[in-house]
């Protein structure tokens, strides 16, 4: 129900041969940034104070609508902890988004989110689109990272982004949106992504080895 | 039982509203700010584990609707202010002394009272004080977290009038009711304002003591109290604070004067020689209600919204006009014990002493569920007594602790019972005392993000005390354990600890350091990966054993547990589940050891199977992310009963804490490659003798016929591997006997065993039995080969091609 609040309205009415992509999509980012809250947000229109931590990952799906497709994100929200970060790949690959959050009242995080970004860009697909989110911007009084810095770090980098906020769903939609928007629409994405997920389950997983390190 | 009017009330309760922040919902975290009466409650909880004979105690903290605090607490006698009568000087002493050794207790425990009035100080007819509600102070901060002052103005000392004061202003109290113990009361129709006004003016006397009973015209009065008396009257009420005695002095003082003992009354036997904490548990499971009864009283009323709404509403939020609770209210509701005397009333007086060796084992309650028996009042009866017994005689009755607590463990001793199933002994607070809690260090950041979201439902977890009881749990057990580090998920592990023991908290880590190298052995290691992996790829092999429908349809979706489980056993499935059912799960755990967990994990798979059967990748990932609710007693029964009926050395995994395996009979290590890519698990030769001794097992030799013929395991049946089709998925295909004899294994739940020459075709024989929905299907270790040399007695001769079994 408070899905796709976003793009309902855009669908032209009745359409009957839209279009359904499937993205796979993760969250990265130092712990106690907001990715769950962010997921929760957009998944269930929720917002927990005292929302758990993350242990090893938890999935969600949410569906949106664009004007002529409708893209069905399949997000995977990762632990923030450091020592969580082997099983990182695990989840970033064959990802077609990330978005990687960091919190503004944290310089550390940003850093954080900065490392976030190199790792993907090297170890990623070439492809992946990454959106960069600096959360908690309702609590700008007490902002430690400059929006212009940001934005500027992002303009360099390619990446999308935007200051939101999981706690007053400021911007929390418009990324995933903004996101669903960059990504190619055109060939089969459909089932493509579906294998993509279950690709991260096989048990020959490269480089690096450690599933849980 | 002695049932006079003095002993009909033994707890009263009294209530009173914490303050409302103003304005200000978040701190600057952007977390809510704790409300006050969080933080009442959670500095209250160190006052119910106070106990001295001059000191009513503490029984509960209950957290109303809109912020209201109850505090219930035991009750004797009369106060002060009821007594009418005026005391005698030796009477005045004894009182004066007993409230004294009342007060040095509480000072040396850095508890300041504040409060201390006539109308909190309780007398019996035999001469016995008790203070009652003594901890209002140290409860609400210092008076921080109510809105309205605390203590008498009559009894407050000149320097707490002006905004000061610390332990010594209980001291001008005390003087002050040793005062009108003597002279009678004061100041009696005198407002607030003039009473404060008139304190303030004794800043100016030499001898306040005199000047007051000038004031009072009882200067004659005052000069006929004994010297002794006056003296400490006089010491008591010094102007300057630091000039006062103390509590010490002052007990010893009156100890010299007192002439008169007081009696010793004998400890009451039957019910009323019961601890309170257990009268008031039991009242409240026979239905007693602590704010039904306020409300009867008149000490809780509801008055209709409309009249608590402000006038006016600053923008800054600071709300103006409106009702509020303006001052403490005094008035205490009493309860009396008739309803449980009379539910409790056809016990024989010889069972509340029960006997050790006479173990009562037919109670009605337990074929009902935990839950309904930690609500039934006799049961819990009877349970208490009997763990009150052997908690005593702990560390000499572990075992009998360990017996009792596998039916089940009444909530009001968890603690104890956790703590003695764990094995905890010896002087914890010391060992506790010694480590070093507060020097930062860099999983400090880690820790303070992830302990304000560690199971905030609970009210004792979410307050500041919690909190920082908890990262100093953390820290300690961090710093102890040298050679782990900091995972998410540490601080769900502890918070049942915490939970249980919020009061003591040496024990939660003594319990705490005890769980891990029992259950989670390695588990925190930076590098962890091996340990978690294998114990996932057990916790498979169990599913498969036991779930093997659902384990193939797992496999086929490639659902695999790094993806939801890692939680589950990092933590114990602390992180999974909220405390109340962490209880009752640990309770078994505890119990049954460190293989159970394997089979709660199978447990939850089971009780989600039908959703599970149903459902792809995406679907089992999505309700594993939130998880829907899991019966846990059920659960627990269900896991039990797999872990008790599984061959012990399946569960087997290296990295436990127990002692390595040396006899080859039982050795089923096998490389961690060869671990992970296996469907069913490996039974040791002595596991397998045991169960062939029980005719329990059914024994699938996969080997040629030509070697079947030579020699077999007796009562095995032949069913060689290269004449399987892997593909066809019925065990039809396998032959007539064979079939029949697996249907009967199944029927009967007997262990399938798999015997063989070699491992490869072992296991691929049993990833089939598994895929055509076989369960118990396990490979014996070492095959046919280590088990003719070991024990050569179970083989024989078949006597003929199709004759055998």
């Amino acid at each position: 129900m408070a899905t796709n609040r976003s793009g309902a309205s855009q669908r032209p009415n009745g359409a009957p041969q839209t279009k359904v992509c499937q993205f796979k999509l993760v969250l990265l980012g130092e712990s106690a940034v907001g990715k769950s809250s962010l997921v929760l947000r957009f998944v269930k229109g929720q917002f927990h104070e005292y929302q758990e931590s993350t242990i090893g990952a938890a999935f969600l799906t949410q569906t949106v609508c664009l004007d002529d497709t409708t893209v069905k994100f399949e997000i995977w929200d990762t632990a923030g902890q450091e020592r969580y970060h082997s099983l990182a790949p695990m989840y970033y690959r064959g990802a077609q988004a990330a978005i990687v959050v960091y919190d503004i009242t944290n310089q550390d995080t940003f850093g954080r989110a900065k490392n976030w970004v190199k790792e993907l860009q090297r170890q990623a697909s070439p492809s992946i689109v990454i959106a960069l989110a600096g959360n908690k911007s309702d609590l700008a009084a007490k902002r430690m990272v400059e929006f212009d810095e940001a934005q500027a770090y992002a303009d360099e980098n390619g990446l999308l982004f935007m200051e939101t906020s999981a706690k007053t769903a400021m911007n929390v939609n418009d990324i995933f949106l903004a996101i669903a928007n960059k990504l190619p629409k055109s060939e089969g994405a459909g089932g493509g992504s579906a294998a993509g997920a279950r690709r991260l389950a096989d048990g020959e997983q490269p480089r690096s080895s450690a599933c849980c390190k | 039982m002695r049932d006079n009017n003095e002993e009909k009330f033994i707890f009263a309760a009294c209530t009173y509203f914490a303050k409302n922040h103003p304005g200000e919902t978040c701190g600057s975290n952007g977390l809510p700010l704790t409300p006050s009466s969080i933080s009442i409650l959670g500095r209250a909880q160190r006052l119910l584990t106070i106990q001295h004979p001059n000191l009513c105690t503490y029984l509960d903290i209950i957290r109303g609707k809109h912020e209201r605090i109850i505090v219930v607490t035991e009750v004797f006698g009369k106060s002060l202010e009821e007594w009418k009568s005026k005391f005698s000087f030796d009477e005045v002493t004894n009182i004066g002394l007993q409230i004294s050794k009342a007060m040095l207790f509480l000072h040396k425990q850095d508890i300041v009272h504040r409060t201390l009035a006539d109308g909190n100080i309780l007398l019996d007819g035999s001469g016995r004080v008790k203070l009652f509600n003594y901890g209002m102070y140290y409860m609400t901060g210092g008076g921080s977290d109510v809105p309205f002052p605390l203590g008498l103005p009559r009894y407050l000392s000149p320097e707490t009038i002006l905004n000061g004061g610390g332990p010594a202003a209980d001291i001008w109290t005390f003087g002050i009711i040793l005062l009108e113990l003597c002279i009678g009361k004061l100041w009696q129709n005198l407002k607030p304002g003039p009473i404060l006004r008139r304190i303030l003016t004794l800043v100016h006397a030499a001898n306040p003591a005199e000047r007051i009973a000038r004031e009072h015209d009882c200067f004659e009065a005052y000069k006929l109290v004994s010297d002794h008396l006056r003296n400490i009257i006089e010491k008591c009420l010094k102007i300057y604070p630091s000039e006062r005695a103390t509590f010490e002095e002052v007990v010893e003082e009156l100890s010299q004067a007192n002439v008169k003992t007081v009696v010793d009354v004998k400890k009451p036997r039957g019910l009323m020689g019961c601890k309170l904490q257990y009268l008031y548990h039991w009242w409240q499971l026979t239905g007693g209600d602590i704010q039904a009864e306020l409300k009867k009283n008149g000490l809780i009323k509801n008055s209709p919204p409309i009249l608590s709404m402000p006038i006016a509403i600053l923008l800054d939020g600071c709300t103006i006009g409106g009702k509020r609770g303006a001052l403490f209210d005094r008035r205490i509701a009493k309860y009396s014990l008739d309803l449980l005397k009379a539910r409790l009333s056809h016990i024989p007086p010889q069972d509340f002493y029960p006997l050790m060796h006479e173990r009562r084992r037919d109670y009605d309650a337990v074929a009902l569920p935990k839950i309904i028996r930690e609500r039934d009042t006799e049961y819990q009866f009877y349970r208490l007594l009997w763990f009150q017994r052997l908690l005593i005689g702990y560390p000499y009755t572990a075992q009998y602790i360990r017996a009792e607590a596998e039916i089940d463990i009444p909530p009001l001793v968890r603690g104890d019972v956790w703590a003695a199933l764990l094995g905890v002994k010896g002087d914890i607070e010391e060992q506790y005392e010694r480590i070093d809690k507060e020097t930062p260090t860099p999983t400090d950041r880690q820790i303070d993000v992830d302990i304000p979201r560690c199971h905030q439902y609970c009210w004792l977890l979410c307050g500041s005390a919690g909190h920082r009881t908890l990262k100093r749990l953390l820290k300690a057990w961090l710093l102890t354990n040298p050679q782990y580090v900091y995972w998410q998920g540490l601080d769900s592990l502890t918070a049942p600890f915490l939970y249980l023991n919020f009061c003591n908290e040496a024990r939660a880590f003594a319990c705490l350091s005890a769980f891990v190298p029992k259950f989670l052995h390695k588990f925190f290691l930076k590098d962890n990966s091996a340990v978690i992996k294998e114990y996932l790829a057990k916790f498979w092999q169990m599913a498969a054993f036991h779930e093997p429908e659902l384990a193939t349809h797992l496999h086929e979706i490639n659902f695999v547990p790094e993806l939801f489980a890692i939680p589950w056993f990092l933590t114990m499935f602390s992180h999974v589940f909220p405390l109340h059912k962490i209880v009752h799960l640990w309770d078994a755990l505890l119990v049954e050891g460190p293989a159970l967990p394997l089979f709660m994990g199978v447990g939850i798979l089971r009780q989600l199977k039908d959703t599970l059967l149903d459902s792809g990748f995406n679907e089992c990932i999505l309700l594993f992310s939130d998880l829907p609710e899991i019966d846990i007693g059920e659960c627990v029964k269900e896991s039990i009963e797999m872990c008790r009926s599984s061959p012990k050395s399946i569960s087997y995994r290296r990295f436990t804490n127990e002692p390595e395996v040396k006899d080859p009979m039982d050795i089923v290590e096998i490389p961690m490659e060869v671990l992970l890519s296996e469907i069913s698990p490996r039974i040791s030769m002595s596991d397998f003798f045991s169960l062939t001794c029980q005719d329990k097992c059914c024994v699938v030799d996969i080997r040629s016929n030509l070697l079947y013929e030579k020699s077999c395991i007796e009562g095995s049946v032949n069913v060689p591997y290269s004449g399987v089709q892997l593909g066809q998925r019925d065990l039809r295909a396998l032959g007539l006997n064979a079939h029949r004899a697996l249907r009967h294994a199944v029927t009967h739940k007997n262990t399938i065993v798999i015997a063989s020459a070699e491992d490869e075709t072992a296991q691929l024989f049993s990833d089939y039995l598994v895929k055509c929905n076989v369960p118990r299907v396990c490979i014996l270790y070492g095959g046919i080969s280590a088990l003719q040399s070991h024990v050569p007695s179970l083989f024989i001769v078949p006597i003929k091609k199709t004759g055998s079994k």
